[in-house]
């Protein structure tokens, strides 16, 4: 009797069969196995399709805090790249920079902030110094504002003074971009 | 590089009409692509409302007739649209939390009136009081901004 190996082994009649006798099959795989690409490429198309739909040029113009809750915008324009003086409820900020604490613009009753000016003439002149030589880019006094939505006008209103101060004359308040026709928030009663 | 392979002969003999993409370098590209676009995306769109303060330099106007300084005071009572013999005042609202909330809607559409009646009118000045959140403020400048009132100016109320 010849000696074989263990396991299942087919009748003749199912041996002979196209359809059953590959189950039984013994010969070596392939080690191949043809992957269905085609669906893989459609996904990554439509993923790149929707980033290039969101690609920004511009880049991050401003530093997004998580203390900083930004109010909505309908009509604003794009913000260009700028000094940036940010104002969370704890601290007010230039470039990333502490300059001074929210609470103590909230307490004071002079308009001037010595060390907010200091910094933004500092910026300023650092601006002239090294576009003394390029006419095409005059100091055009720019300067973007990102506050919390909840900071009173109080503090506001010192910041834009010490940015006419130093000569930062064109104020962007910054706001989160929402498309529609305008605000609706508020219902009446 | 990318290219079709061609089929193997059939067993007829006859050469495969079907030809096999090569899709791995494709695959490549768009994997490199989509880690570029995912690395450099900006998920918060960020818009800019432009304002002038009271004490900063005036902007040039080409047209000057026909326009009559307007003020739009926010007080803790809402808005008031002041203007040489004339003013409207807005009253707040009660908003869907509770709270008073200047009636945003009203203003708009009272800003649209005056738009209609002085098309050439593109400055205004916004006077908040110091307890007015910087929220307000600024949906207040976007909506000069939505009704054309280019020129918004930003000035302390006292």
């Amino acid at each position: 009797m010849a000696i074989v190996e263990p396991g299942k082994r087919p009748g003749p009649r199912i041996e002979q069969s196209r359809v059953f006798s590959k189950k039984f099959a013994r010969g070596k795989k392939s080690g191949y196995a043809g992957l269905m690409l085609t669906s893989l490429v459609d996904m990554f198309t439509i993923i790149v399709i929707f980033l290039l739909m969101n690609f920004s040029a511009n880049g991050e113009v401003l530093y997004m805090s998580k203390d900083i809750k930004l109010p909505d915008a309908y009509h604003g324009a794009q913000l260009e790249r700028a000094p940036v003086i940010s104002v969370s409820g704890d601290a007010v900020t230039f470039d990333g920079r502490q300059v001074t604490s929210t609470d103590d613009l909230v307490k004071g009753d002079v308009l001037n902030v010595p060390e907010l000016e200091d910094a933004l003439r500092d910026e300023r002149r650092r601006y002239e110094t090294i576009h003394a030589r390029d006419p095409e880019h005059p100091f055009r006094g720019l300067v973007n504002v990102q506050a919390d939505r909840k900071i009173p006008f109080k503090v506001i209103k010192r910041i834009m003074f010490a940015c006419n101060q130093s000569g930062f004359g064109n104020i962007n308040f910054a706001a989160l971009a929402k498309e529609g026709e305008g605000p609706r928030k508020v219902a009446l009663k | 590089m990318a290219g079709a392979a061609a089929q193997p002969h059939t067993k007829s003999g006859k050469k495969a009409l079907d030809a096999e993409i090569n899709l791995v370098p494709f695959i490549d590209l768009l994997s490199c692509c989509i880690s570029f676009l995912l690395i450099t995306a900006v998920w918060t769109q960020i818009a800019g409302l432009q304002v002038a303060s009271s004490g900063g330099p005036p902007e040039p106007q080409q047209k000057q007739e026909q326009t009559v300084d307007l003020k739009l005071l926010l007080t803790e009572k809402g808005y008031q649209l002041t203007m040489p013999g004339a003013a409207v005042e807005i009253p707040k609202v009660t908003s869907t939390g509770g709270g008073a909330a200047f009636d945003r809607r009203s203003l708009a559409e009272k800003l649209k009136t005056l738009k209609a009646s002085l098309p050439d009118q593109s400055a205004i000045t916004v006077q908040p009081e110091d307890a007015v959140a910087y929220d307000d403020l600024v949906s207040t400048v976007d909506i000069c901004l939505g009704e054309q009132l280019r020129n918004v100016t930003v000035a302390p109320l006292n």
